[in-house]
């Protein structure tokens, strides 16, 4: 067994993740159905914003040159990294120029994606992360299960302990709000004692030099304002053309992470503190970051630079929604998370990831930007299977499936036989164990297939 | 090889377009583009509707000018059973005010309290508020305080995002739409107020 399919199986059998899982996600759906219902134009706008993306990625090259320009004239100091090691050397390295002890996070996937917080834990360097869900995985040591709700897989009452461990005035009562009062407490001094604060970007805008943040804390610029130096770390697909192509993705980010027409707040940094101006840092850096980023645009998945980490896809993913986001094993879970992942991290380890998939196309349809991602995780299975990385197992039985399906009548005699075999297994109209098939059997039921022989043969009787 | 170079070598087919060329090609994808429908007819109803929904929450005061504003403000902390004092930035159109019946504190409490903001746009489809950072205007305080108040002239009202007046380079460091107060929905994805800032919003709407 890999060990995508040791952790699957971890988590299928943890009831208490299978409620945490359960009670965001669900709430996550309803919410999105809410807000997408109320903007007619909403499909359109998707067909829009997915045409806007491909447009910036067709461009990047241009378009990253007139960010580093427009930036660069507002006062910010531009970096250029190739990989996830160069882009955290620079960070530690600017770091160190402000002789900071410590830093204040607010959540970005690509500073886990490039592996930030162990980079400066390495570097000796104190961190405190500022969105909340960050602040109870930073706790609990663990690692973001989701990409826009990282704790979703804890319960209120593991956050609960957690906080009654850590914090120095804890909450009293079980309430979420009390817990959250806890947070509050803990975090606002450490978050305006650091010397540097580092975000990600949901955008950056080419002809403002602007970066943009959303966040429902308020965290970004809690941690953001009062350090002395803000370094962002974006990948360089984030790049869109002026505030109003931001403005279009930003209606449908919000609307399909949280269902909220806007996220409450929305901030652009253009640059340092003005001459003159009361707060803000007195060096902005933005650290573009490709990290294989141009080898998806060469190799096919050019698409799935489109994303705008939403979220949406893993809401509504029949899988994530099973197993979570840890046993994906990557940084992105999800349907997302199984394209990016492979590349990544390499297809070898992870050929696990584009199988675990039903392809009922759920991620698609909800995806702001349509980004064709059941195509896309055919298309890593197909590489899979050319380069020969599927176990002796699963290529001889596809073969042997292969050689059946290709001759009507023996398929029609063996899916007759397998039926009639199906039904005598049953107990109480369902199968729960199959021989051979024991690892399929072990976390699911089948129905019992209908008397009446096969599909094939019911339609014959109808049409006679 | 710098890394500037190597990604913009591999980012170097197809040939990129000039910045004219791209310029027209990304106004086109732009033009006409969906929106979602206003809540109201007019603007100031569909601003105030929008602020009173559950997502934002604010609550909102309307006076004729700005002369007015230091009784709009001690009337909310009065209602809020409020000490009557609070952070208000270096703004000479607040200076030419009279503060005498609250306290102008020089800062933000740690522990909460209130703070004011002058917006320089509001928008009628989200409800949101447009703040700046300026010499006049820090941006801190509005994430310290517990209550955040802020002022918006009604002339500044407009109805689509992309109407707020983008700033002329090289504009403020910082602009912020704000459009509710600090939540989060971290645990167990529950709406809680009052995250890491404001828990509390209320927008004086003038003229």
């Amino acid at each position: 067994m890999s060990s995508f399919t040791d952790r699957a199986d971890g988590a299928l059998a943890d009831r208490q993740l299978k409620i945490a899982i359960e009670r965001t996600t669900g709430t996550a759906q309803a919410k999105r159905a809410v807000a997408v219902a109320a903007f007619p134009d909403f499909e359109a706008a998707r067909a829009r914003a997915a045409a806007i993306k491909d447009h910036v990625v067709a461009n990047l090259g241009a378009y990253l040159e007139q960010f580093e320009a427009s930036a660069t004239a507002a006062g910010t100091q531009v970096h250029w990294a190739r990989t996830a090691d160069e882009a955290c050397a620079i960070v530690i390295d600017i770091c160190r120029a402000a002789e900071a002890r410590s830093v204040a996070r607010s959540k970005s996937m690509l500073g886990e994606e490039i592996g930030l917080p162990h980079a400066l834990a390495e570097a000796g360097i104190g961190r405190v992360e500022t969105d909340l869900a960050e602040h109870i995985i930073q706790l609990a040591d663990e690692r973001p299960s989701h990409i826009v709700w990282p704790a979703l897989h804890k319960t209120r009452e593991q956050v609960s302990e957690l906080f009654r461990r850590h914090h120095r005035t804890p909450h009293e009562g079980e309430e979420i709000a009390a817990m959250a009062e806890s947070a509050r407490r803990h975090l606002r001094e450490a978050m305006l004692a650091a010397d540097v604060g580092i975000s990600g970007a949901n955008f950056l805008i080419a002809d403002t030099g602007a970066a943009v943040t959303v966040t429902n804390e308020g965290n970004a610029e809690l941690s953001l304002v009062p350090p002395r130096v803000h370094i962002v770390t974006a990948g360089i697909e984030k790049i869109v053309p002026s505030t109003g192509h931001a403005i279009h993705l930003l209606r449908m980010l919000a609307r399909s992470a949280t269902g909220a027409a806007l996220t409450q707040y929305t901030s652009f940094f253009a640059g340092p503190r003005r001459a003159g101006e009361i707060d803000g840092p007195q060096e902005m850096h933005v650290v573009l970051i490709d990290n294989g980023r141009t080898r998806m645009r060469e190799e096919g998945l050019a698409e799935m630079l489109r994303c705008i980490r939403c979220g949406a896809c893993m809401n509504h993913c029949v899988v994530f929604r099973q197993i979570g986001g840890h046993a994906y094993g990557g940084t992105y879970p999800g349907p997302m998370g199984a394209v990016l992942t492979p590349a990544l991290d390499g297809l070898t380890a992870n050929r696990d990831l584009p199988n675990a998939c039903t392809m009922n196309g759920k991620c698609q349809e909800v995806c702001p930007v349509d980004i064709p991602l059941p195509t896309l995780l055919r298309g890593w299975r197909e590489k899979s299977w050319r380069e020969g990385l599927e176990p002796t197992a699963t290529r001889s039985g596809i073969n042997a499936w292969n050689r059946m399906i290709a001759s009507p009548r023996l398929y029609r005699l063996m899916s007759a036989m397998g039926a009639r075999a199906l039904r005598t297994v049953s107990r109480g109209g369902w199968i729960s164990r199959l021989p051979l098939a024991g690892g399929w059997t072990r976390h699911r039921d089948l129905p019992r297939p209908p008397a009446g022989g096969t599909f094939l043969d019911q339609w014959a009787k109808r049409r006679r | 090889m710098s890394a500037r170079e190597a990604i913009l070598r591999a980012l170097a087919s197809p040939i990129q377009a000039d910045a004219a060329a791209l310029a027209r090609e990304a106004a086109m994808l732009l033009a006409g583009n969906e929106r979602p429908p206003l809540a109201a007819e007019s603007v100031t109803e569909a601003f105030l509707a929008n602020l009173s929904l559950p997502s934002i929450g604010a609550t909102h005061d309307r006076i004729a000018s700005m002369e007015q504003l230091p009784d709009a403000v001690a009337r909310y902390l009065a209602g809020q059973g409020e000490p009557a004092r609070l952070y208000l930035p270096p703004d000479p159109r607040l200076d030419a005010c009279d503060w005498s019946a609250v306290e102008r504190l020089p800062t933000v409490p740690m522990d909460g309290g209130a703070a004011l903001a002058i917006a320089v746009a509001a928008v009628a489809e989200t409800g949101s508020l447009v703040l700046d950072t300026a010499t006049t205007a820090p941006m801190l305080p509005n994430f310290l305080a517990l209550h955040h108040l802020i002022a918006i002239e009604r002339a500044r009202l407009v109805r689509w995002l992309e109407d707020v007046p983008l700033p002329s380079p090289p504009g403020p460091r910082q602009r912020t739409w704000v459009t509710g107060v600090s939540g989060t929905t971290d645990i167990e994805g529950q709406y809680v107020r009052g995250a890491h800032g404001p828990r509390f919003l209320h927008v004086v709407l003038i003229g």
